[in-house]
């Protein structure tokens, strides 16, 4: 089962200023006040292909809420492993073709993917329309394209097979007894319908702080955002005034 | 501020991280020093040590690895998709 989500936007600043807001996206909460829920950002890997000019790039974001509450709902506190670690590892991959003018970005979640795994691809380009060539110094488009999938039931059927499965049934309540009384296709379509519905709340903000970035980035350029970036690390707002 | 997720490599981290968004931004935006990112490969490769044993130690090493496996199929459909759409933005900017 999959559910497929897209929209498309435009970013009046220009590409490069655009991709460069995407990397500092969760730099600091100071900068941008939607990226609360990101606890940590790590790089582990970072190559220019010296052939195409590309620019890859892998990190690993740790973010608060790894499925939506309603989500958890559905599921045995035996699956999620109760509601006391809400925390989720975002395994995010990009391509910056700075010649070509577009970026390519991916981000997927690494725990919990036989519940629900979710995977976005990003993909911002100066404009394309013939009318928009002088536009297309100063706007992105951005088409993003989430594909929910739930595996529930399925992943559960391979791990265990069907013997085990069974005898796993007849053990415990919450192994796969609780698929047998709700139907695993019910519940698959249930949690992509729900986190899906999440996920476009949550792509509203994600521009919302891309935007206040982009903003930041024409008032001060990155000297100062970088300085904002230090200061804020050093401790809090007292320090970033003076 | 944007932390590590292991604490003791938020320093190298964030001089990491300030390496990179200035090259990023000076160079690499402006077309200069296409060739290779290497005034920042020092100061990644210590980042990168540091990060290892805790990507181990929280078993994220394992789930990345389950990431690539499981996901080879998606990829080969969606992946065929997005070529197109690069492809085609490639042939549009060719003005």
């Amino acid at each position: 089962m999959v559910l497929t989500h897209t929209t498309n936007h435009t970013y009046s600043h220009p590409f490069p200023t655009v991709t460069l807001a995407f990397f500092l996206r969760y730099c600091s909460p100071q900068l941008n006040p939607f990226a609360s829920h990101v606890l940590s950002t790590d790089t582990i890997s970072s190559h220019l292909d010296p052939d195409t000019g590309r620019l890859h790039t892998t990190r690993i974001h740790l973010k608060k809420s790894r499925l939506p509450p309603a989500v958890m709902k559905l599921l045995p506190a035996s699956l999620t492993g109760g509601t006391s670690d809400k925390a989720s590892y975002i395994l995010e991959t990009s391509i910056v073709d700075m010649r070509e003018g577009w970026m390519a970005t991916e981000s997927r979640n690494l725990n919990f993917v036989g519940v629900l795994s979710v995977v976005e691809r990003q993909l911002y380009a100066m404009p394309k329309a013939p009318h928009a060539q002088r536009a297309a110094d100063n706007s992105t488009d951005v088409e993003t394209r989430v594909v929910f999938r739930s595996r529930l039931g399925e992943r559960i059927r391979d791990r265990l097979g069907q013997a085990q499965a069974q005898a796993e049934a007849a053990a415990s309540d919450s192994g796969g007894g609780f698929f047998a009384r709700l139907g695993a296709r019910g519940i698959q379509r249930s949690i992509e319908t729900l986190a899906s519905t999440k996920t476009q709340d949550q792509l509203g903000k994600s521009r919302e702080g891309m935007r206040i970035i982009l903003e930041r980035l024409r008032q001060t350029g990155i000297m100062g955002v970088l300085e904002l970036r230090k200061m804020a690390s050093q401790r809090g707002p007292e320090a970033a005034a003076h | 501020m944007s932390q590590s997720l292991a604490p003791e490599c938020n320093e190298i981290k964030e001089r990491y991280d300030t390496c990179f968004l200035k090259w990023y931004s000076e160079k690499y935006l402006r077309g200069i020093g296409t060739t290779d990112n290497n005034e920042c490969a020092g100061l990644f490769k210590e980042y990168s040590t540091c990060l290892q044993g805790a990507l181990k130690e929280r078993g994220i090493d394992k789930l990345l690895e389950e990431a690539r496996e499981d996901n080879k199929e998606n990829d080969t459909a969606l992946m065929g998709k997005k070529k197109c759409k690069l492809s085609e933005t490639r042939g549009l900017r060719q003005r």
